[in-house]
């Protein structure tokens, strides 16, 4: 009976996790296009090294557009192995945060692992590797997430911006984490370890031993709420970087850029200062002066 | 450290109730030879200025809001606010930015990596209000609390314990004056977000909905600019006068007979300057002159309304002001028929008139767009003019102003030209597109109003000052003279501020200038001398 409602629950949560992200991701997507606000230096330019772009070249219209992938994927692997960017900024947090993030990767590593051992696909070599990366996997999780928990509660630069929701989450990932070790590091052979996993989410088997209910307990209610935290940042940051830090595309030589940006001209405004007709495009708006332009001030 | 907390609502009313102005002793130490320099307390508003406008906590007035006396004009001003904010999440009100306005939202970890970034929060000896997460904070806050459907459900829980009343709105607006739009926090982000942005957003939220604005940057200036013709409040007339003391002094000081040429169809050029130099630091437009003339280029200034300024001031605030002015001056250059504008020394206008209105200009109207330190860079390095750079045998060093370096990567053109007419360049630390603010971004520095310049002497430019004396230490003494060369109207006007304040032309011997005064000033063909070694 545990079995089939930890299967049930964990299946719940996978769902609600895959939509909301699903949901999340659609919308940053979909959102309409909008004006440049590229940050440098931009990854895929080829003066990235001193943070120069493409108008740094006279009459640079006429110049082909060069754009260095290689380079962008280096700034993003240092950026997603090594956290580049909080080491560089904030180190305090940096040690903490690898392990969190470095326990995660490895814990979804195992998984998708242990999905690979469930469907037969899985070679000789992968499976006692898993017990290592589940083992590492958790402790990094849950070492990670105490660090900063600790830090949260007692930094006072970060104390202030920290909810209990924040710490309620670092727990859940600390128990998470710490369950997720001892499953790995205790049960003899990844093969069982898979097939364990695997039966409740088949819905087969009645009872479950409470430390594996709990696992899959504790990681389908983080799942659970994921989408709705900050944590989508996994994803988000995708469009925060490649969609808006990094996007110098000019319009020239672009006529589906400019096709979106055609339509957002379109659309009717409906701002309340005077000096703004409301009820307008945003093309009339932006060519015709109100009268109340004239008279000016804190309207 | 002010260790305030923003978690409830009673944290945050203590916090506006308790806190009467900045510890001018906090603000950052400075080096050699301002070890004994105390600076004076920044100035309250006055008992009548108090009367009639609602400064922020810190007792700060930029935006200058009406202070609102009756409880039906304070429920106002909440209900305008939550009304505004709604708006900003709409796509058809905001799809100018609503993509990187949500990300920035909702994707925020607190690691807090952004705070040091921050000129203004570390120049003020790190005041909670400058964090630059605060006003996010805040904002997102009231957001997911008064907006969300689930807002009410565990507020407590999930830190959205903030009751909004008209003292948060205005402690928020202020708020966003607070910022320079710098950027830099948005460098050290891990996740990529950008708390410079939702400063705009909130500044924009403010002008679009409830009409309020630093005047400076609304009454004074994009409605000036659409109905004079310019920020300044040059008309076309008062140009032609302008121009003609231009000829004249360059006759006088260089020895050379130059006609400003305007409205010249079919240039290569439309050349934009920020009316701001014609008044203040007329030797910039001068200097351009002497250059384009010597290099043998075909250009021209616009002596038609909004396109013989290129300022757009609605880039800090408001984008309905900024499209307008923006198309105003692609129709001016477009019906000129030039082959592009190429825009001055100022680092706003090389934003607002290349990678924002990229995307704003219909096709009928676009023009190309380049930046003169980049035709400068062509014309110095590739020795197409006469230079000789013993004339500039001097202590100089670089500001690099936000809009042109982190925003467009426009970074090498400027060190390049530096490298061959200045023996005795140096840099400053950071630099480049990690360079500082120098205080007086996003319209800071034409705010003269109230307490406002106080503050900004002080704290937000506190940062960049004490970068100027760093690269200066090695002849910091005042016989020594020294460039602070800030290729932007923006800066120029916050650095002779700084300077003043400071009292650096009489302590030190430092003094800023544009780019092209530089160049000029080693020019064999132009008479020895061209930068006036006086402050002004």
């Amino acid at each position: 009976m545990t079995g089939i409602l930890i299967g049930g629950w964990v299946w719940f949560c996978v769902g609600v996790f895959v939509v909301g992200c699903l949901w999340k991701a659609f919308r940053y997507a979909t959102a309409p296009v909008h004006l440049r606000w590229d940050l440098y230096p931009v990854a895929h330019e080829p003066r990235r090294d001193h943070g120069g772009s493409y108008l740094e070249e006279r009459e640079w219209w006429t110049k082909p557009s060069r754009k260095d992938r290689l380079g962008e994927l280096g700034v993003m692997a240092a950026e997603i192995l090594l956290l580049k960017g909080v080491w560089e900024h904030n180190r305090r947090v940096w040690w903490g945060s690898l392990m969190f993030h470095w326990g995660l990767y490895l814990l979804t590593l195992t998984t998708v692992g242990l999905g690979l051992e469930v469907v037969g696909l899985a070679r000789g070599w992968l499976v006692p590797m898993l017990a290592v990366t589940g083992t590492a996997g958790g402790a990094g999780t849950a070492v990670g997430a105490l660090i900063l928990l600790g830090m949260r509660a007692f930094d006072p630069l970060l104390r202030p911006y920290t909810s209990p929701a924040d710490r309620a989450n670092l727990l859940v990932l600390c128990a998470f984490g710490t369950l997720s070790a001892f499953v790995a590091a205790w049960t003899p052979g990844m093969e069982t370890v898979a097939r364990r996993l695997a039966d409740p989410l088949r819905f087969r088997g009645s009872a479950m031993d409470p430390l594996w209910a709990a696992q899959m307990a504790v990681g389908g209610l983080f799942l659970l709420y994921f989408p709705a935290t900050r944590m989508v940042h996994f994803f988000a940051k995708y469009f925060t970087y490649h969609k808006v830090r990094w996007d110098d595309e000019p319009v020239a030589g672009n006529p589906r850029l400019a096709a979106r940006l055609s339509a957002a001209l379109d659309f009717g405004v409906d701002w309340s200062a005077s000096h703004v007709q409301t009820g307008r495009t945003w093309a009339e708006v932006a060519t015709e002066l109100p009268e109340a332009t004239k008279g000016g001030g804190n309207d | 450290m002010t260790d305030v907390s923003i978690r409830t609502r009673e944290e945050l009313a203590e916090f506006l109730e308790r806190y009467e102005g900045v510890d001018v002793s906090a603000l950052l130490p400075l080096p050699h030879p301002y070890e004994d320099w105390a600076d004076e307390p920044i100035p309250l508003l006055s008992e009548s200025q108090a009367e009639r406008i609602a400064p922020g906590p810190d007792g700060v007035a930029a935006a200058q809001i009406p202070l609102p006396k009756t409880e039906e004009e304070r429920e106002r001003l909440v209900a305008g606010f939550l009304e505004g904010l709604r708006k900003l999440l709409t796509k058809e009100n905001n799809w100018t930015f609503l993509q990187p306005l949500l990300l920035s939202l909702e994707n925020c970890v607190k690691c807090q990596s952004c705070a040091e970034a921050c000129p203004i929060y570390t120049g003020s000896g790190r005041v909670e209000y400058y964090r630059p997460t605060f006003r996010s904070e805040v904002l997102r806050k009231i957001v997911n609390r008064y907006l969300k459907p689930a807002g009410g459900l565990f507020p407590k829980f999930r830190g959205l314990d903030i009751d909004l009343d008209w003292e948060t709105v205005i402690a928020l607006a202020e708020s966003s004056y607070r910022c320079t739009l710098c950027r830099r926090c948005a460098q050290a982000c891990p996740v990529g977000l950008d708390n410079g942005l939702i400063s705009r957003e909130i500044r924009k939220l403010f002008s679009q909905e409830l009409g309020i604005a630093m005047p400076e940057l609304h009454e004074k200036g994009t409605v000036k600019q659409l109905t004079v013709g310019s920020s300044t409040g040059l008309n076309p007339a008062g140009l032609a006068d302008i121009m003609e003391f231009a000829e004249e002094d360059i006759q006088e000081k260089t020895g050379l007979d130059i006609t400003m040429p305007f409205d010249v169809e079919g240039a290569d050029y439309l050349v934009m300057h920020n009316a701001g130099e014609f008044l203040s630091w007329p030797e910039n437009l001068q200097a351009f002159a002497i250059i384009l003339e010597a290099a043998g280029i075909k250009w021209t200034l616009s002596s038609e309304l909004v396109g013989y300024d290129s300022v757009n001031y609605g880039l800090f605030y408001d984008d309905v002001q900024y499209s307008r002015i923006a198309l105003k001056h692609y129709e001016v250059a477009k019906k000129l028929g030039v082959k592009a504008m190429l825009v001055g020394e100022c680092g706003h206008a090389h934003k607002a008139l290349m990678p924002i209105a990229d995307r704003l200009i219909p096709d009928e109207l676009r023009v190309r767009t380049e930046s003169c330190l980049v035709l400068l860079e062509d014309l110095v390095v590739n020795e197409k003019l006469l230079l000789d750079p013993s004339r500039n045998d001097f202590p100089v060093t670089l500001h690099d102003p936000c809009n042109i370096t982190r925003s467009m990567g426009i970074v090498q053109p400027q060190r390049n030209i530096l490298r061959k007419i200045a023996p005795r360049f140096r840099e400053m630390e950071p630099h480049g597109v990690y360079n500082y603010c120098c205080g007086g971004g996003s319209g800071f520095a034409i705010c003269s109003s109230l307490n406002f310049p106080d503050w900004r002497s002080r704290v937000s430019g506190r940062l960049k000052f004490r970068q100027i004396l760093e690269a200066f230490a090695d002849c910091i003494d005042a016989d020594t003279k020294k460039y602070v060369c800030a290729p932007c109207s923006n800066c120029k006007g916050q650095m002779r501020d700084l300077i003043n304040y400071y009292q650096a032309w009489n302590r030190c011997g430092i003094l800023y200038g544009g780019l092209v005064e530089l160049i000029v000033n080693a020019m064999v063909d132009v008479r020895e001398g061209f930068i006036d070694w006086e402050m002004h």
